[in-house]
């Protein structure tokens, strides 16, 4: 029970992907012009996680650790590519709004980075946990930068109007500088609470 | 080299495993997906042309442009009540590609917008029922034309806010249907 408690904690605050490690930029900065598109990449990623971080940890032991980085992308990019037609023959509604994202979580570190950094040394069950919480942090994230994003640049979140109708949405917010302002700030106001004692 | 030689063989295997997997797997969605995009494409047709009851694929008069690629017939019993265009312009994020329904004189029905890649929020607004609207009840007469005003005349389109070449490129997209169905099907 302690392992799983810990490895979500881990993933979702202490070693937050998006904004401790700064690993994922890319779908980060790309995917999030509203919450919904924030969840759906994250959703997805944390599906690809769990799946490889599974894999990989039962076969650490087969695997020599020489050649073990392009074992661990062959597993993730097959995992990306079985999703993906899974989807698209079965749940076309859910494939239409995360087909574009699903190709980009093959490039996404963090998948790597959880492989090389937890599941290639533990056991399967750690590793499940590990994956889960990496993608709950990662999903979590993405999710709070898309709801910025998209009530300041549109005035709605996940599609439901929420300002008053004289409010005048900052389409900058959904192009890309929003983006980088969106996380910017966010991880300033994060790392203000983390390192109380920093000055400045 | 005993080294080499077996990790080449521990590398060699995963790869034919997650072959071997993606291959089966491929094989049993090939089916299904098709079966789905078979669908999506039939209820945007039928999006915009109501009246039709089934589509028959045609290749008459299709290799002069490569704006149009793809022109369906629809049926209502044994009748012909329209045409259906897929026309693919350049937008201003890449490529528009788009329906456009009209009935059998050439009148538009409706038209909508399958894939695009246009700014949020600007020209990704042409895909709104309110800017496709615009189109409906135009017909093959006459070229239709972007406006950055309230629309005076029949043939004026009025512009998206901020996003004139998305409008542009749509406006052209429609006009090529029109002028194809002038030309080669009436």
């Amino acid at each position: 029970m302690n392992i799983i408690k810990e490895r979500l904690k881990n993933g979702i605050i202490t070693e937050n992907a998006t904004f401790v490690q700064v690993l994922g930029m890319c779908p980060t900065l790309a995917v999030t012009t509203s919450a919904k598109n924030g969840l759906g990449m994250g959703l997805a990623a944390t599906a690809v996680l769990i799946c490889s971080n599974v894999v990989i940890s039962l076969v650490r032991k087969l695997i020599p650790s020489k050649i073990r980085i392009p074992a661990f992308i062959v597993i993730i990019a097959t995992f990306v590519t079985l999703i993906e037609f899974l989807l698209e023959g079965y749940v076309p509604a859910l494939y239409a709004s995360l087909g574009l994202f699903i190709p980009l979580i093959v490039v996404n570190c963090i998948i790597l980075g959880r492989a090389e950094a937890y599941a290639s040394k533990n056991s399967v069950w750690a590793s499940l946990f590990d994956g889960l919480g990496a993608g709950l942090g990662f999903t979590l994230s993405l999710t709070t930068i898309g709801i910025i994003r998209e009530l300041l640049g549109t005035g709605k979140i996940f599609n439901r109007p929420i300002m008053p109708a004289s409010f005048e949405p900052a389409l900058i917010m959904i192009m890309a500088p929003g983006a980088f302002f969106t996380l910017g700030i966010l991880m300033a106001i994060l790392n203000k609470y983390r390192f109380r004692n920093a000055k400045n | 080299m005993n080294e080499i030689f077996k990790m080449g063989l521990i590398l060699c295997a995963i790869t034919l495993l997650a072959g071997f997997s993606l291959g089966s797997v491929y094989e049993i969605t090939k089916e299904p997906i098709a079966e789905q995009k078979q669908k999506a494409q039939q209820v945007a047709m039928q999006a915009v042309l109501k009246k039709a009851e089934r589509f028959e694929m045609t290749d008459q008069a299709m290799d002069e442009t490569q704006e149009v690629k793809e022109i369906q017939i629809g049926y209502q019993g044994d009748q012909i009540v329209g045409y259906v265009m897929k026309v693919v312009t350049k937008g201003y994020g890449g490529e528009i590609e788009m329906m456009v329904g009209m009935d059998q004189d050439g009148v538009i029905e409706g038209i909508k917008i399958l894939r695009h890649a246009e700014t949020p929020g600007l020209g990704a607004k042409a895909q709104e029922q309110t800017f496709c609207d615009q189109y409906a009840n135009k017909s093959a007469e006459q070229e239709l034309w972007v406006t950055k005003s309230t629309p005076t005349t029949e043939q004026e389109i009025e512009a998206l806010t901020g996003a004139t070449i998305t409008t542009n490129a749509v406006t052209e997209g429609v006009n090529t249907a029109l002028k194809m169905f002038e030309e080669k099907i009436k």
